[in-house]
């Protein structure tokens, strides 16, 4: 038997639901939302992970008022403590590193996002940047895996440590960090359903449902979907970024399609076009992904030679295959109101329906006045 | 003129859809474009709307050359298009369906989008147009349901109203009582006049009804194998031995 620590437990999944959640709303945007079928996304995680790995490795040490030392080869396990020990005993140079990791992050991977769409979606078959994203992601992998100037090649790079490691207590670090995840993952869900609820939203919306129809009525529909790439694919890197420092390790082996998959797993379970359900998704996916992770130590500590981690990609499968024949609009359907606008035809009709009363008639007009006095408010 | 068509053509391949047509369409009038299945109406539509590219020639619109431009432009220089198919937005509502079109709106920036106070009252103004525009065609009852549940005739009349919100002064209608009840087509040629009288919209409009359509234009041109067959009042082209023979088989 193996002992589990409830709360840890807990803050482990809360901070991994937290993460998932970037991610998930990062694609429901893309993909629920403007119907852009974003592949790569794991790409867009992959490059907030790899700032993480370069800023960690060469601007920490910058910031921290010392010179810094190359992280790959020989001088690997100086360099290593070198970052941990600024991350232990100056707080504010792993603060305003992080700052910095989040916000080169973000604009990296967003840049990348709107460029590639903004070329691809030009095509007719919105399907090509799904394929161009699939394919640019692993060559991107597999470029940083061979190149020693980013993450030390196939190595990786260890010791990306959590901002709050400076308190030496690892459960307080750890509930700090988890905080920080679900801040910015409810910052994430506070824009994106801002976002889902405008005149933008309704106009990706009318993109993903006609495209012909939305460009002959007047939108441009390239840069729209170019400028929905670029802010998901910005959450989705600093979704990679809080990866990385989660686990602590930047190597090139997380962020294969397995990731993307699981990304569009968390969408489509829990409701494409829904934030809410994105949030779902992700949560149920973190728990799950726990709950392998558990089983595979349980197994192996008993000696069986199951490898239970493939459970999870049999479940994975199995969740999208049940869900796109039996629930394909997911746990929690998109909802179909937008903005503002139907309340206010639905207060202008109400008026317009107000029995008389003496109160409101004393000027002697119709009730049916009240409603074209509210039209004209505006 | 508000529009003219000079010398269009357009190929698909080995085929010549549209064969030199030139036209003219009048500031405030109706004009019907009538012809037989496949002889390029729809096409000729469609290179108006800048949905398809030119092959040759010109389009005009309001003293402008205007060939050649996407069809959002298209749309931003006042030429509205109706479909022949209903081609609504299925999954949302009908004021949403409506306001989609509206020109301008600063919350279709992405910038302004989630800085809710930067455009609801704009939003507000545009929701009132909305339901003023429904109210006239009769959907305001139905502005909260989804465009799907519409009976046919609703979803033309829907597909209008749409194009009206865009503030048009050109649109452009393909077969809009297709499939449509006879009672109802008439009801919705009564709403396109309108268009024209109350709003000074002017009108291109493909239509097979021909019953219907010649009570309401203005004039009438036809078309043939892609070309232009003949124009006239409605009952010159009822008389014009040509247009009969190709038309009606007389």
């Amino acid at each position: 038997m193996i002992n589990i620590d409830i709360g840890a437990t807990a803050i482990a999944i809360l901070t991994l639901f937290g993460i998932y959640s970037l991610m998930a709303i990062s694609l429901n945007l893309e993909y629920g939302i403007a119907g852009v079928p974003n592949f790569g996304q794991a790409l867009f995680v992959s490059i907030g992970a790899y700032t993480a790995g370069i800023t960690y490795t060469r601007v920490l040490p910058l910031l921290a008022g010392l010179e810094s030392v190359h992280p790959c080869g020989p001088t690997m396990g100086q360099a290593l403590q070198l970052r941990s020990e600024i991350m232990a005993a100056q707080p504010l140079a792993g603060f305003i590193n992080l700052g910095l990791t989040f916000l080169i992050a973000a604009i990296v991977s967003g840049a990348v996002g709107f460029a590639v769409s903004y070329v691809t979606l030009r095509l007719k078959e919105e399907w090509f940047l799904a394929l161009v994203l699939l394919v640019g992601g692993e060559t991107v992998r597999i470029v940083v895996r061979g190149a020693d100037d980013f993450i030390c090649s196939h190595n990786g790079i260890s010791g990306v440590a959590q901002p709050f490691y400076f308190l030496r207590d690892p459960h307080s670090s750890s509930l700090l960090f988890m905080l920080l995840c679900l801040a910015l993952a409810l910052v994430a869900y506070v824009y994106s359903q801002r976002l889902a609820h405008s005149p933008y939203g309704r106009m990706l919306k009318g993109l993903r449902e006609n495209e012909d129809v939305t460009r002959g009525l007047g939108k441009g529909i390239s840069l729209a979907r170019a400028q929905i790439m670029l802010i998901g694919s910005a959450i989705a890197a600093v979704g990679g970024v809080l990866f990385a420092l989660n686990t602590g390790f930047v190597n090139t082996n997380d962020y294969v399609v397995n990731l993307t998959l699981d990304i569009w797993v968390m969408v489509v379970l829990g409701g494409i076009g829904n934030n809410r359900g994105a949030l779902l998704g992700a949560a149920l996916i973190a728990i799950l992904d726990r709950f392998t992770q558990v089983g595979a130590i349980a197994l192996n500590m008993s000696g069986s030679e199951i490898e239970f981690n493939y459970v999870r990609f049999i479940a994975f499968g199995l969740i999208l295959l049940l869900m796109l024949r039996y629930r394909p609009t997911g746990l929690l359907p998109e909802s179909r109101l937008t903005t503002n606008a139907h309340d206010v035809v639905r207060r202008a009709i109400g008026a317009s329906n107000q029995p008389p009363t003496p109160s409101r008639h004393r000027d002697g007009g119709h009730p049916k006045h009240q409603g074209g006095g509210a039209m004209r408010e505006t | 003129m508000l529009l003219e068509l000079k010398h269009l053509r357009k190929d698909f391949g080995g085929l010549r859809a549209v064969d030199d047509v030139s036209l003219n369409v009048p500031e405030g009038a109706i004009i019907g474009l009538i012809g037989p299945n496949g002889s390029g109406k729809s096409t000729l539509i469609n290179l108006i709307a800048g949905t398809i590219d030119l092959t040759a020639g010109q389009v005009i619109f309001a003293g402008e050359d205007i060939s050649g431009l996407s069809a959002d432009a298209v749309f931003h220089k006042g030429i509205a298009r109706g479909y022949q198919e209903p081609t609504l937005y299925f999954k949302m509502t009908v004021l949403d369906n409506l306001l989609l079109p509206v020109k301008g709106q600063r919350g279709e920036r992405p910038w302004y989008a989630p800085r809710w106070s930067t455009w609801q009252r704009e939003e507000r103004a545009h929701a009132l147009a909305a339901m003023e525009v429904l109210r006239q065609v009769q959907l305001l009852p139905y502005y909260d349901t989804l465009a799907s549940d519409l009976s046919g005739g609703q979803m033309k009349l829907l597909e209008i109203a749409r194009a009206l919100m865009g503030a048009p002064k050109l649109l452009l209608l393909d077969e809009p009582t297709a499939g449509v009840a006879p009672k109802l087509a008439y009801d919705i040629f009564r709403q396109i006049a309108r268009l024209r009288d109350d709003h000074g919209i002017t009108l291109l409009i493909v239509e097979h009804r021909l019953e219907i359509l010649f009570d309401f234009v203005d004039y009438v041109y036809v078309m043939h194998l892609g070309n232009l067959l003949a124009g006239g009042s409605a009952a010159e082209i009822s008389d014009h031995a040509t247009v009969r023979e190709v038309y009606f088989g007389d």
